[in-house]
């Protein structure tokens, strides 16, 4: 299969290091042609440069797109040239943007998953994981902490200021970002971190992923001091890589009679965890494992068992949240 | 103007001492039970 990695950044070198084996051809462009050409050089054949993007994604299977903007453009050139897209877009706009091309992905026969990284993303396919137990789900709700490469660091700086969207009530409401600060509890080393709504778009890939679910919201952590002055521009440099980062993905919902709530959770840097579930989802669509075409997230898309068995081959791997919040309450 | 002059003093003054407070935060972790478990062999069958 030939794949196109567009983007040579912390995530997209990453998926292109995850995909060499897999692909029997593999091009990257990115528009820092020195960093496209580090990535290759270091990675070796089937790798190798192209200048852009249009070459790129012609004639390929799919197109892993691992940059910061323009995912809906580079998606709908990848789409008018046969290629399936997966996308790690992590923006609400983004996203949204994506999600607009489900019925032209949906004729043309085409699978787009839209945030394919670590969150939304694994965090989809931990929700999905953690529901399958239940007979019906009430409620999604997912905090994230770190930032991978410097465009993740960005968006965590915009989303705090960004509105956010929930689900409540099988309705869209929007919030402030920065508000509703709640503490959550990430695996260790992380442990428990301050978080607040922001512009974060797993609300969107989650919400029509569970039928009947009444309440879907996402979380960023941050500190007081990131929240107040989110509202300036980012006054230092992005970092190149961040440091460890992590997920916790809460269900709500019912078995039986029963009401109970299963946590999961995962560590790991952002960027890596992101590159590895775009290279494995990037294979998944080119083996024809996903459920559906259209644009949509990972949690409608894949089967979460055998995805996060992969992910685990691959190094990254998923914890449950065992005590007094993971129990089930009957009655 | 006087008055101006102070109440404009009093609102800076308290909106810094507000702004120290918020970044300083206080409180810290409550108590929970349980822990975090990796998900491994029978889990991923």
């Amino acid at each position: 299969m030939r794949v196109a990695v567009i983007g040579a950044g912390a995530v997209g070198a990453r998926a292109a290091r995850q995909l060499h084996d897999a692909a029997e051809d593999l091009v990257v462009v990115d528009a820092d042609g020195a960093r496209a050409e580090a990535v290759v050089s270091a990675l070796g054949k089937p790798a190798r440069l192209v200048g852009d993007v249009d070459d790129a994604v012609t004639g390929a299977s799919v197109a892993v797109l691992a940059i910061g903007t323009d995912h809906r453009a580079l998606a709908e050139r990848a789409l008018e040239r046969g290629a399936d897209v997966v996308s790690v877009a992590d923006t609400l706009t983004e996203v949204s943007e994506l999600l607009e091309l489900d019925p032209e992905a949906r004729e043309r026969g085409r699978h787009v998953v839209a945030g394919a990284g670590f969150s939304p993303g694994l965090a989809c396919v931990l929700a999905r994981h953690a529901a399958a137990d239940f007979d019906r789900v009430d409620e999604v709700h997912v905090c994230r902490s770190g930032t991978g490469g410097p465009a993740c660091a960005r968006q965590h700086h915009r989303a705090l200021s960004a509105g956010a969207v929930e689900w409540r009530d099988r309705a869209w409401v929007r919030r402030r970002g920065g508000s509703g600060r709640e503490l959550c509890w990430f695996p260790d080393p992380i442990g428990a971190v301050d978080c607040y709504r922001g512009g974060l778009a797993e609300p969107l890939l989650l919400a029509p992923a569970f039928d009947g679910v009444q309440r879907v919201s996402a979380r960023l952590a941050a500190s007081r001091g990131e929240r107040m002055l989110s509202w300036l521009p980012m006054l230092g440099r992005a970092p190149e890589e961040g440091g460890p980062g992590g997920l916790r993905v809460e269900v709500r919902g019912g078995q039986g009679p029963a009401r109970a709530v299963r946590v999961l959770g995962a560590i790991d840097r952002p960027s890596v965890a992101a590159g590895v579930v775009a290279a494995v989802t990037a294979v998944w669509v080119v083996e024809g494992r996903l459920a559906r075409t259209g644009v949509a997230g990972l949690a409608e898309l894949v089967e979460p068992v055998p995805f996060l068995a992969e992910l685990a081959r691959r190094g990254v791997r998923a914890a449950v949240f065992e005590g007094t919040a993971g129990g089930v309450v009957t009655g | 103007m006087r008055a101006l002059r102070r109440a404009l003093l009093a609102l800076g003054i308290a909106a810094a001492i507000a702004g120290v407070l918020r970044l300083r935060g206080s409180g810290g972790v409550p108590p929970q039970g349980g822990g975090w478990r990796e998900l491994s062999g029978p889990d991923l069958r």
